[in-house]
């Protein structure tokens, strides 16, 4: 594990713990809602998945934990994000910038857009060296530099790594981007990994490839993991816990197991109903109806009401509190909370 | 059953920039994208294409509306052979085939209207009929489960799933005998996709379609399609029915592919992470990778019978019978 954090930990307190963030956008159309009351508590050593569909808030969530939303147009109205016991909130740009990278470290979706189209691979990868020589005070030769470029493509399993290191991102395929972009977050040794649909749209040999190299990557070096994705699914692989949003709420919550054993949320029923089961002889999957709501224009009530198949009167009027529904499981649903 | 679409010994072949790229090198500046494939959509069947990122199953799809000529091989479309260099040949294949492709956004003109991107295609294929016009579109956006007000809608102005609808409208505003399906799930959420395939379904039906299924995702093909192919660096490598080939794979590298499929559990990941060594230049194109590589493998295997229907293009089922 690394020891790149500002402050000692002493083990007991989770390594992150969010508390009723609540935040808002200022846009054209007024000020907008993007996450409401989300609270969640993540231990060292965890995987934990945060799953939804497309403007459930989930990345704006992995954004804020890394204080990498401007303020205005985003605004903070309640809450606190506790890093290792700091309140993030509190820091300033120049604290906040001391905790990326050592602290908490994030890999975007968009490996193309996330990568310097004019930087080869090792100049990239020099970038995030130098965050870490920063923050651990190393000296480093050029040759250890060199070294630790070809440890990390090495244990991402890129074949000819010192050739990798002469491409220009254009000059690799998706895969391969996407374990630069992976490496170019390793590489500075956070304590915390925030991983935005990293596997979306690749293939599934290649997205079993990387899903098994983050697993290992955390059995080896206890890297706490965030894993951001709309696949269930791929999830269920690696997470420890899954975390279930919706309209920038959190509707669900349990151990990975547990969680797709029995799902409590009629939201993250058909979550699972949507994902393709069987053959050409299969009848139509029980996919949610309708798409995530426009979050400027939400219903009343349960958020989820329209497109719930379980839906009762009081759904329309009241939404329902996100409550332990039983032991390591919270929900937020009526029908879950009358048992 | 009778084929709708037959595809014999299919060679497509791309120049090369400069002194080589590093897929499918195979011979001089030039790169087959596809070779020596032969498969048949029957009528009425969905037949899935399955491969990984380069494999060749888009340069396929390609083939089939005419964007791209073939090297080598025979098309036939309805029992007539298709002639690449004829314009009206190609008009034929595209009157009868239609396509949607992976990327709802840089399918649709930005600037265009709905109503104008249907029109466009009325007009492409002699179609346009001014007084049938509205009732026309009314009922194909109605079929593809899209409001009627969408009509006046701009791509923008739709979800990703919207989008994709549009292009299955524009597809089947003419009738068509075959659609392409090229990854058309792919950029969606899991939520949408499972309405897009409920959508795609429910339309082979009514409109007596026949589709070519594309994509890498398994668990999608296998739900969709009736007939799977398995594509390897341009090389169809099996080919058979698709619960056989999904529950029996006889090629290794369809063994690989299924033992990868995602399924909804904490995975172990205990088998071994390889790197990515690419398709062999000589022999058998997935030896250089492959766990049961032997003497024979360098040189290059023809198709064997090895099930009912089922053809898969390794050496291990020599004793079967060869397809050619």
């Amino acid at each position: 594990m690394s020891d790149g954090s500002p402050s000692s930990s002493d083990g007991k307190i989770p390594l992150l713990k969010v508390e009723g963030l609540t935040q808002d956008f200022a846009t054209v159309d007024g000020r907008v809602r993007v996450l409401q009351n989300i609270s969640m508590q993540i231990e060292r050593g965890e995987i934990v998945g945060i799953v939804g569909e497309s403007g459930s808030g989930k990345s704006t969530l992995g954004l804020a934990i890394i204080g990498l939303l401007d303020s205005p147009p985003s605004e903070i109205l309640s809450g606190s994000i506790l890093f290792d016991g700091r309140d993030m909130l509190k820091l300033d740009a120049g604290g906040l910038s001391h905790f990326r990278g050592p602290g908490i470290g994030m890999v975007f979706q968009e490996s193309l857009a996330a990568l310097n189209p004019v930087y080869k691979t090792e100049s990239q990868l020099k970038e995030s060296i130098e965050v870490l020589r920063k923050a651990q005070r190393l000296e480093l030769t050029d040759s250890a530099e060199r070294d630790m470029m070809l440890e990390i493509l090495s244990d991402l399993r890129l074949d000819k790594p010192e050739v990798v290191l002469k491409k220009y991102p254009h000059e690799l395929s998706g895969g391969m981007r996407q374990r630069i972009s992976i490496a170019m977050a390793i590489i500075e040794k956070p304590r915390l990994l925030i991983l935005d649909e990293v596997t979306t749209g690749l293939d599934v040999y290649v997205q079993n490839r990387i899903l098994g190299l983050l697993k290992e990557l955390n059995r080896r070096t206890g890297t706490t993991m965030i894993l951001i994705t709309h696949d269930l699914t791929v999830a269920s692989q690696i997470c420890n816990t899954l975390y279930v949003m919706y309209a920038g709420r959190l509707m669900e919550e349990g151990r990975t197991e547990d969680l797709i054993k029995a799902p409590q949320h009629p939201y993250s029923q058909k979550l699972m109903a949507a994902i393709p089961q069987g053959f050409a002889d299969a009848p139509a999957l029980p996919a949610p109806t309708g798409e995530a709501p426009d979050i400027r224009k939400l219903p009343s009530g349960c958020k989820f009401h329209p497109r719930c198949h379980m839906v009762m009167e009081k759904c329309e009027t009241e939404e329902p509190p996100y409550i332990e529904t039983s032991p390591g499981r919270r929900s937020s649903c009526w029908l879950a909370q009358k048992t | 059953m009778s084929s709708i679409v037959d595809v014999e010994n299919l060679t497509v072949t791309f120049r090369a920039r400069g002194g080589g790229g590093f897929l499918f090198e195979r011979g001089k500046n030039t790169i087959n994208a596809v070779e020596d494939a032969t498969f048949h959509v029957k009528d009425g069947e969905t037949f899935g294409l399955a491969g990984e990122t380069g494999s060749g199953k888009s340069t396929i799809a390609r083939v089939l509306v005419g964007l791209y000529r073939p090297r080598a091989g025979i098309i036939k479309l309805l029992g007539r052979e298709i002639n690449f260099r004829n314009k009206s040949d190609i008009a034929y294949l595209r009157r009868n085939v239609g396509i949607v492709f992976q990327d709802p956004v840089g399918s649709l003109n930005p600037r265009l209207k709905v109503r104008e991107i249907l029109k466009e295609a009325l007009i492409a294929a002699k179609a346009f009929d001014k007084r049938e016009f509205q009732r026309r579109t009314e009922e194909i956006l109605e079929k593809v489960g899209l409001r009627k007000s969408s009509i006046e809608a701009y791509p923008r102005e739709l979800s990703g799933g919207e989008k994709q609808r549009v292009s299955l409208a524009r597809s089947l505003i003419v009738p068509k005998k075959l659609l392409v399906l090229d990854e058309p799930t792919s950029s969606l959420d899991v939520s949408i996709q499972a309405q897009v395939l409920n959508t795609l379904r429910t339309l082979k039906s009514e409109l007596a379609l026949s589709y070519l299924f594309i994509t890498h995702d398994i668990n999608v093909i296998k739900y969709m399609s009736n007939t799977l192919g398995i594509l390897y660096y341009g090389k169809l490598v099996e080919v058979g029915p698709t619960y056989d080939v999904v529950m029996t794979p006889k090629h290794p590298y369809t063994g690989k592919l299924m033992a990868n499929v995602l399924k909804l559990e904490r995975a172990e990941h205990e088998q071994e992470v390889l790197a990515d060594l690419g398709p062999s230049a000589t022999g058998c194109i997935y030896s250089k990778v492959c766990p049961q590589k032997f003497e024979k493998c360098t040189d290059p295997p023809p198709m064997f019978n090895v099930g009912p229907r089922q053809f898969a293009a390794c050496h291990l089922y020599e004793n079967s019978k060869a397809l050619h």
